[in-house]
């Protein structure tokens, strides 16, 4: 990943998607690397949708999350905004883009998902099943169950649930906030060339994510 | 009737003429001056409320003073007698003589003279020139009243008492809608008073306070709030209804047979404690759990504070297996105090907390609000850390004094300002002076030198020893000096990592990965060394060429490091065009992103229906105001500037007053703030 401002213009100038993997205060924001180049590695592989060939790195609380449509925050910790990051988030949603969490820890009695799942309320607003028809479920590849389940759902970590439906807060009928409880960050983070011992991209989902943000 | 009683009466016609034309005078003055007034606001020229009274005053005063003073023969019979002599010159003052009572034995003598006198002639003719001209200006006045626009004041005769906001259905005197009386009744929580409104456009109240709404009149009344009916109930020639005041704003509409009156509902939230730390201020790591952390904080609330603790969760673990545990510290009841100021110590022994571990503290406060909360406020959260194993087995601490030299004061750019001075300085100095301060900047030259050296042999695995064979000038004979070559520190590269006898690798030329890694600084040193032996020579203007560069190399080198102060993540470059398979995948073209409409477009929406009401002002004030109502309620909750200021106008306007001054400022509100463009002036003076 590459945090240099000047890469990052340079790519929003030349019409590209960039991966943001969200930098917050608290916790442990950087706790899942291989995920940003994984997933521009499926979006290479299935879209002609221009992709810079690595991702950046956002302050919750700067002006440079605006750039990025899509913006992905994960971590086990427990997640404390600051007022700043708070205020800048709910900008960041206001305006057209979609901030996507997972919680690493797949565990909804975890701190992780207690503490961000109050503070997105308190910045943003309350989150809510996503009905599992919705249609970032058909957005490129048509997933007729909703959220592909993960392998680390049931792994003996976590809750040990197989969460049936992600939630999120819809702002002005488009999703402003997606929160998951799968896991993805442990589903998705392993390095690209990996992805050839799977018999499914188990990835394909992000393809979705990312054609939401970019077209709703 | 005799000649004095004819001159007497005569005298009191007058008498009345003189009066009536003051008045005259004196109405038709102030009403032009009214419209004067009226046409320069419609010009943009506006005259406060006081200032348009008095000015019609004066104005109407002194004309009637001149008409007064101007006003012709005074009351008296002499000079009414004199006036008719005036008016008949043919009777050589018999008249004057006839009706003075000091010669009342002549008149019989004069009657016959004075016969042929055309007394309603006379007074006609003098009634008719005096009340001429007043009564012409004053249509004039009138008519220039008629025509000129009335500005942005609502006529309030046209309209019965109190009835506000009040469309083209305005409620009559006697329609139940025509007079109202709000209640409002505060929660209880909040210990504030009920108070009462007359009359009110709008009704401001903490949310779920219970409003009562009454009136008096025939007819049936309906209410509706958004969408929604509210129940009236009767009782005689009474009515009433009861609602608890909404979470949004909103507009009550009532109507009556085809009255209709819009009343603004204004929600004032129950905001939520406001909970700030005065301790501890900042996150902590700590080197053992061991101890006592006080904690302060200051919680503040607008109706009274219910509770207030400190929250702890302590997180363990680390990858897939972390544990949590929480718990509250210094719960109190503050029995609706605003302001409390709770403290705790948090006890680390009692958490039994481990190498690694995190506690995060935070202070919650919550209100008495029993109603729509209670409000819960939260402070910031601090981060208590617990230092890992070995955390600190890498920390240099500084035990020692300074060390003598503070080399963090020395830079290369310094060395060369320094130098660059000397040689300003060098053709008025002796050389003998010249040379000591060349060599003394080379001293520190060197000792930069050394610490730079020291960086490219640290990156090697070497010792700072090795490099310190290198140095000229350190006092030390440990074999030839001079400078760095790739082929040198290859040769360290490779005793440093055991690599034996060392190669030249797959690079170009002598770029061997070390050369590479270093090459800025190795530059650096290499220049370094030229401008410090020039120095030793007492021959400051050649050293400052390599001085120059040897400080080119160093910011090289410093733009070419990058810092991660959380962890360098593993820097995946996605082979993009490999992924796409020599980019033969095409699987469909995804359109770009639809640009959203700009976030200020509410604004600019409010800014139009403000527009369309002001348009309407004019020809149909009521329907204005009623526009401007529920504007209001919708700026209300998102723009709470703007609603104060169209609350200001609507008042202005249901008292028949001038809101200009309001509407002109609701109208800057909603078009928001001037766009400017830096550095230009704000006016040319060169024309439009």
């Amino acid at each position: 990943m590459v945090t240099g401002e000047r890469a990052a213009a340079e790519a929003a100038r030349r019409g590209e998607f960039t991966f943001c993997t969200v930098q917050y205060e608290s916790g442990d924001w950087d706790s899942a690397p291989l995920v940003a180049p994984n997933i521009i590695d499926t979006i290479a592989r299935y879209t002609a949708i221009p992709v810079t060939p690595t991702g950046v790195i956002a302050p919750l609380g700067g002006d440079a999350l605006h750039r990025y449509p899509l913006a992905y925050l994960t971590g086990h910790l427990p997640v404390r905004f600051t007022e700043a990051e708070r205020r800048n988030l709910k900008r960041y949603v206001e305006r057209g883009g979609l901030l996507f969490v997972d919680d690493h820890n797949h565990d909804v009695d975890g701190m992780f998902h207690k503490t961000a799942t109050e503070e997105l309320t308190r910045a943003v607003g309350p989150l809510a099943d996503l009905p599992n028809d919705h249609e970032l479920y058909r957005a490129f590849f048509t997933f007729a169950d909703g959220p592909p389940t993960t392998a680390h759902e049931m792994n003996g970590w976590g809750d040990n649930l197989v969460h049936e439906h992600l939630q999120a807060t819809l702002v002005d009928g488009r999703i402003g906030v997606l929160y998951s409880s799968k896991d993805y960050s442990s589903e998705w983070n392993y390095h690209p060339d990996s992805k050839r011992f799977l018999s499914v991209d188990n990835t394909r989902f992000a393809v979705n994510l990312v054609v939401y943000a970019l077209t709703r | 009737m005799t000649a004095r009683e004819q001159v007497a009466r005569l005298a009191r016609v007058l008498a009345a003429v003189r009066a009536t034309r003051t008045g005259l005078w004196a109405l038709a003055a102030g009403m032009l001056a009214f419209a004067v007034l009226r046409l320069l606001a419609a010009f943009g020229v506006v005259v406060p409320r006081p200032g348009m009274v008095a000015a019609v005053l004066v104005t109407a005063v002194a004309a009637g003073a001149v008409a007064y003073w101007r006003g012709g023969a005074a009351a008296s019979p002499t000079r009414a007698a004199l006036w008719v002599e005036e008016q008949v010159p043919g009777l050589d003052y018999a008249l004057v003589t006839a009706a003075d009572p000091r010669f009342a034995a002549t008149a019989p003598f004069l009657a016959p003279r004075l016969r042929d006198i055309p007394w309603e002639r006379l007074s006609r003719a003098a009634a008719v020139r005096a009340l001429a001209p007043p009564l012409v200006v004053l249509l004039a006045a009138s008519a220039l009243l008629l025509v000129t626009p009335r500005g942005h004041t609502a006529a309030p005769a046209a309209r019965a008492p109190g009835a506000g906001g009040s469309t083209a259905t305005t409620p009559p005197a006697a329609s139940p809608l025509a007079r109202l009386r709000a209640t409002v009744q505060p929660p209880a929580y909040t210990g504030l008073p009920a108070t009462t409104l007359d009359d009110p456009a709008s009704v401001a109240a903490v949310v779920a306070s219970r409003v009562e709404l009454r009136g008096a009149g025939e007819g049936s009344v309906a209410a509706e709030l958004g969408g929604r009916a509210v129940a009236v109930t009767r009782d005689g020639r009474a009515w009433r209804l009861s609602l608890a005041m909404p979470h949004a704003p909103g507009a009550l509409r009532l109507t009556s047979g085809g009255a209709e009156r819009l009343v603004v509902l204004e929600p004032r939230a129950d905001s939520a404690p406001v909970v700030t730390l005065a301790r501890t201020v900042v996150d902590t790591v700590v080197r053992a759990p061991t101890g006592g952390i006080p904690l302060a904080g200051e919680a503040t609330d607008d109706f009274g504070l219910a509770s207030a603790a400190w929250e702890w969760i302590a997180s363990s673990g680390e990858g897939e297996n972390f544990t949590f545990r929480s718990g509250t510290l210094g719960g109190a009841a503050l029995d609706g105090r605003r302001r409390a100021e709770p403290r705790a110590t948090l006890s680390l022994d009692a958490l039994e907390l481990k190498p690694g571990d995190f506690v995060h503290v935070r202070l919650v406060a919550r209100d008495r609000n029993t109603v729509s909360g209670p409000g819960v406020g939260v402070s910031e959260t601090r981060t208590i850390r617990v230092a890992r194993v070995g955390e600190y087995d890498s920390l240099a601490v500084e035990g020692a004094p300074p060390p003598e030299v503070d080399k963090s004061a020395l830079s290369q750019r310094m060395l060369l300002l320094l130098t660059e001075r000397l040689e300003e300085r060098r053709p008025r100095l002796a050389r003998a002076t010249v040379v000591s301060e060349s060599q003394a900047i080379a001293r520190d030259q060197t000792a930069l030198r050394k610490r730079v050296g020291e960086l490219i042999y640290t990156r090697l695995g070497e010792g700072v020893d090795g490099e310190h064979s290198h140095f000229a000038g350190d006092g030390h004979e440990h074999g030839v000096e001079g400078k760095l070559d790739p082929a040198d520190l290859l040769a360290q590269a490779s005793k440093a990592t055991g690599g034996g006898e060392p190669t030249m690798l797959d690079f170009e030329g002598d770029e061997t990965p070390v050369v590479a890694v270093n090459q800025p600084l190795l530059e650096a040193y290499n220049h370094m060394w030229d401008a410090s032996r020039e120095l030793e020579v007492g021959a400051p203007g050649r050293a400052i060429a390599p001085m120059r560069r040897a400080l080119v190399a160093l910011q090289k080198a410093r733009e070419a490091e990058r810092i991660y102060l959380r962890g360098r993540p593993p820097a995946v470059v996605v082979d993009v065009a490999r992924a796409r398979l020599q980019g033969k995948d095409s699987a469909g073209v995804v359109s770009g992103r639809t640009p959203r409409e700009d976030i200020d477009a509410a604004a600019a929406a409010r800014a139009r229906r403000l527009d369309r009401a002001l348009l309407l002002l004019d020809a149909q004030p009521a329907a204005a105001v009623d526009s401007l109502l529920l504007l209001r309620v919708d700026a209300l909750a998102e723009a709470p500037a703007l609603a104060g200021a169209l609350g200001d106008a609507i008042e202005r306007l249901r008292g028949g007053r001038d809101a200009t001054d309001a509407l002109r400022r609701a109208r800057r509100l909603a078009d928001g703030e001037p766009h400017t463009a830096p550095g230009l002036p704000a006016w040319s003076g060169g024309g439009w």
